[in-house]
């Protein structure tokens, strides 16, 4: 360390300092998420994926049947999109969120950068509002590029065909869009929820693995169990169940309950697992580091 | 690692212990009913059915001339008719002109019915045509109505929709295998329907009479007749005539060969 | 918002505990730091100086007592305690795939508003002007601790807590983190800092507390400390351990000469008494191979005060030898 001069510490009015605000802390966790590479790979993946399954799907000589709206997918730009919807849904959609919410928390613990951000001026819920809030405008956001990519994909490499719809009637390519667009914006809500199951691991344990896979888990799990016949009652209490309830968007005539419904468990799922998060977070002493 | 192995624990734990919680409160309820299924399956196949005409070149057919209905059977009379499941038969009646139903009133369709209420029906090549079709410009296009999806609100109308069929009896056995006192029986299957067969089986061969035994299967059964008198050794084949009360039967008498 | 004034101590511990499970790691310890000074304190590893420093910070909660910091406490004013308040505990850690200016000016949004950006100046101080630029992920050591000072000096602080500044540097990066500190303390900073090292508190600090197994073994200035001071005690080696033994025995009650652990002797006693048993040795024709003292007397009370392990004995023996 040089000898040069230090200014000395001048007597610097405390009252004048603000507490670091909500804004600061979403910026500086918005600047982390854009200098980590895999924020950024994973942007790239959800723009260029869907063109090459597209592409891949669209090349088939036979439709995936076994899936909705499969068998028109090679002919229809409309149902190819909402055929990567339902495989989306149920598998990469978690798991797109959870890349970034899993970590959020636990890269602190990996970096033992705890200690770091809580010794300055910001409070441990303003930085946890801030984490929250950039992992769900994050995930929405690749939500947003997904549909798009999709959608464009589909529409320019398989066409603009009028869509038959889940009650065989024929939708005109004009109103067939909004309607696959509001297909792909039912993502939203459930898509919410993982993040903040994904946020709940990743405070809870401490591990970017468990915060990252322990969501996609649960997913997957919930997705079985929601497809076993017997014990349809559970349902509407699985986050999985929402994801599905873009297929009365479809139907004529149209309904809407599902998507409410899914809305509601949405919500709960969220608060419950925001709240646990937030004590655990709040009670937690920060040895490691 | 421990935190790992506890998160994924208590994960699967909560999710048992509440999946259990209401499953156990609700008595497994289910949206899946018969009544939504009738009420999903004719509209879907209607709009369908309508393209395939115009594909066909067929004039004057719309979903609203067809007057479609359909009842719908799980698992025969053995099953509840509620939930997800891939042994869902409907039997759907529509009114086409060019394309009259069979004596029975009716085609069997077969249904896969997931648990978030959408469904895959498979038609009756014999009504519906085979999985493409010839179109008016001499295209082989996708045939519509051949196998379709469809959905429907969970959340719909599920009072019964009062539509039934009689189960239709068909003789399911191809040859015959008399025993060694020359005796012969004979299999007949109940289909989908309201309330299964019951009538009388008469077995004839040339100018002698085998007897005749009384029917009675449930829907989606099968049973065994048995006919006390023997073949006659002279006689080269025997003639089945099945007369119901409840369901329909053959409406002509089988004619079952011999072995030599 | 509290008023803050300059009768309130820098820091004002008051009987603060913490346990983990049947682990008692802070026991029932008070301390006060008046505003200006420069404050040790001093426990082998595990005696609760970095758990009381991190309840100073509020990473950890205390299970009972309370902690004010310019009069500001965590149950009253939150993270608004930590005005003021600038260090780090533990090794400084950084977020790797940041470059080090990233890293303080992210710090910086976390400070609030109301400070002055002394970026450049303060990359000055710890002489890492022109490694700025590159990702922390390949800083040594050395450089991640200087840049923890200069994340902490980014605040303006008033106090600054520095824990074990020196762990992990070598001989040349302690001595410049010395000197920093000193620098800092001339300036009229208020430093808190704690340390296993006696003569790096004796150096520097006022006012000193050791801390052994979470409770307060001793509490004052060093000037108390060096006049409950042992007598220094020296590393003998001779040609005839057992005729050194009696002779001190005979001849030398003001000298206790003991076996050594290692081989060897230590001869504790006051400088005249010493001098003269010695001289009696070499009059007794005793072959004398080494005379050395083992530790400085404060390094000795500490360790009595801690009853810090034989292995750390011999360690800062022969260091205190070099």
């Amino acid at each position: 360390m040089t000898a040069s001069t230090l200014a000395s510490p001048r007597p610097s009015n405390t009252c004048a300092r603000k507490e670091a605000g909500l804004g600061s802390a979403i910026l500086w966790e918005t600047r982390k998420l854009r200098a980590q590479l895999r924020s950024r790979a994973l942007l790239v993946g959800t723009l260029l994926a869907p063109v090459a399954v597209v592409l891949v799907v669209g090349a088939q000589s036979r439709p995936p049947k076994d899936s909705l709206f499969g068998r028109f997918s090679t002919e229809n730009g409309f149902a190819m999109s909402l055929l990567v919807l339902g495989f989306a849904s149920q598998w990469i959609l978690p798991l797109v969120t959870a890349i970034v919410a899993g970590d959020a928390f636990a890269s602190e613990d990996q970096h033992g950068t705890w200690k770091t951000v809580l010794t300055r001026s910001v409070s441990r819920s303003r930085l946890f509002w801030a984490k929250v809030l950039v992992s769900v405008v994050f995930g929405l956001v690749a939500l947003v590029v997904l549909a798009a990519a999709t959608i464009g994909a589909s529409l320019l490499i398989v066409g603009r065909q009028p869509l038959t719809g889940l009650s065989g009637q024929l939708i005109e390519p004009g109103a067939a869009l909004g309607l696959v667009a509001a297909s792909w914006a039912t993502m939203a809500p459930p898509l919410i929820a993982f993040t903040c199951l994904a946020l709940l691991f990743s405070v809870w344990s401490r591990n970017a693995a468990v915060g990252i896979a322990a969501p996609v888990v649960i997913g997957m799990v919930m997705q079985l169990v929601g497809s076993l016949g017997g014990i349809e009652a559970i349902r509407p209490y699985l986050l999985t169940t929402p994801f599905e309830a873009w297929h009365g968007l479809l139907a004529e005539p149209r309904f809407t309950g599902p998507i409410l419904d899914g809305v509601l468990s949405s919500a709960v799922w969220s608060g419950a697992s925001l709240v646990a998060a937030f004590l655990v977070l709040r009670h937690r002493d920060i040895t490691g580091g | 690692m421990r935190r790992f192995v506890i998160s994924l624990v208590a994960a699967i734990v909560v999710v048992l212990a509440v999946g259990g919680a209401v499953v156990a409160g609700s008595g497994g309820g289910s949206s899946i009913t018969r009544a939504r299924l009738e009420r999903s399956l004719p509209t879907t196949f209607s709009n369908l059915y309508a393209d395939q005409a115009v594909l066909l070149g067929h004039p004057g057919v719309t979903p609203a001339s067809l007057h479609a209905t359909a009842m719908c059977d799980k698992g025969g009379a053995v099953e509840p008719d509620v939930g997800a499941g891939s042994n869902w038969n409907c039997l759907v009646s529509w009114t086409d002109p060019d394309n009259p139903m069979p004596p029975e009133g009716y085609g069997k369709f077969e249904l896969q019915v997931h648990s978030n209420g959408c469904w895959t029906a498979g038609g009756p090549s014999k009504l519906v045509g085979f999985a493409t079709l010839t179109d008016t410009k001499g295209r082989e296009v996708t045939n519509p109505v051949s196998e379709f999806d469809g959905c429907f609100d969970p959340h719909g109308d599920s009072s019964p929709t009062g539509v039934e069929f009689p189960s239709l009896l068909g003789v399911t056995t191809t040859a015959l295998r008399p025993d060694r006192d020359g005796r012969v029986s004979v299999q007949a299957t109940c289909g989908t329907g309201s309330d299964g067969c019951r009538g009388t089986i008469t077995a004839t061969a040339g100018s002698t009479d085998l007897g005749t035994v009384p029917i009675d299967v449930d829907e989606e059964q099968t049973g065994t007749f048995s006919f006390d008198t023997p073949v006659p050794t002279a006689a080269a084949e025997v003639t089945f005539t099945v007369r119901l009360t409840r369901g329909v039967g053959p409406s002509k008498p089988v004619t079952l060969e011999m072995p030599a | 918002m509290t008023l803050t004034t300059d009768a309130d101590p820098a820091v004002d511990v008051v009987g603060v505990t913490k346990r983990y499970g049947p682990l008692v790691a802070v026991d029932d310890v008070s301390l006060r730091v008046a505003p200006g000074e420069v404050y040790g304190i001093l426990g082998p590893n595990g005696a609760g100086k970095t758990t009381l420093l991190r309840m100073l910070f509020g990473l950890i909660r205390p299970d009972s007592g309370t902690i004010a910091v310019f009069g500001r406490s965590w149950s009253r004013d939150d993270v608004r305690t930590l005005d003021g308040v600038a260090g780090f505990i533990e090794s400084p850690k950084f977020y790797p795939y940041l470059t080090g200016r990233q890293n303080l000016e992210g710090l910086r949004l976390l400070d609030g508003s109301g400070l002055p950006d002394r970026l450049e100046e303060v990359l000055d101080v710890v002489d890492l002007t022109g490694r700025e630029d590159d990702k922390v992920g390949g800083y040594s050591y050395g450089m991640r601790q200087r840049l923890g000072v200069a994340a902490s000096l980014l605040r303006s602080p008033r106090l600054l807590v520095l824990d074990e500044p020196a762990n992990g540097l070598d001989p040349g990066g302690i001595r410049d983190m010395r000197a920093l500190v000193k620098r800092l303390a001339d300036g009229g900073l208020t430093v808190l800092l704690s340390s296993h090292h006696m003569d790096e508190v004796e150096e520097i600090c006022d006012n000193v507390t050791i801390m052994n197994r979470g409770s307060v073994a001793f509490h004052g200035t060093i000037d108390d400390l060096r006049a409950m001071a042992p007598d220094p005690g020296h590393l003998l080696r001779t040609g005839d351990d057992r005729q050194a033994v009696a002779i001190g025995r005979a001849r030398h009650p003001g000298v206790v000469v003991e076996p050594a652990p290692d081989g060897g002797l230590v001869a504790t006693g006051s400088e005249r008494d010493l001098s003269a048993y010695v001289a009696d040795l070499v009059r007794a024709e005793v072959p004398l191979l080494a005379f050395t003292p083992t530790r400085t007397p404060l390094e000795a009370l500490f360790f009595m005060l801690t009853d810090a392990r034989p292995d750390d004995v011999r360690l800062r023996g022969k260091e205190a030898v070099r």
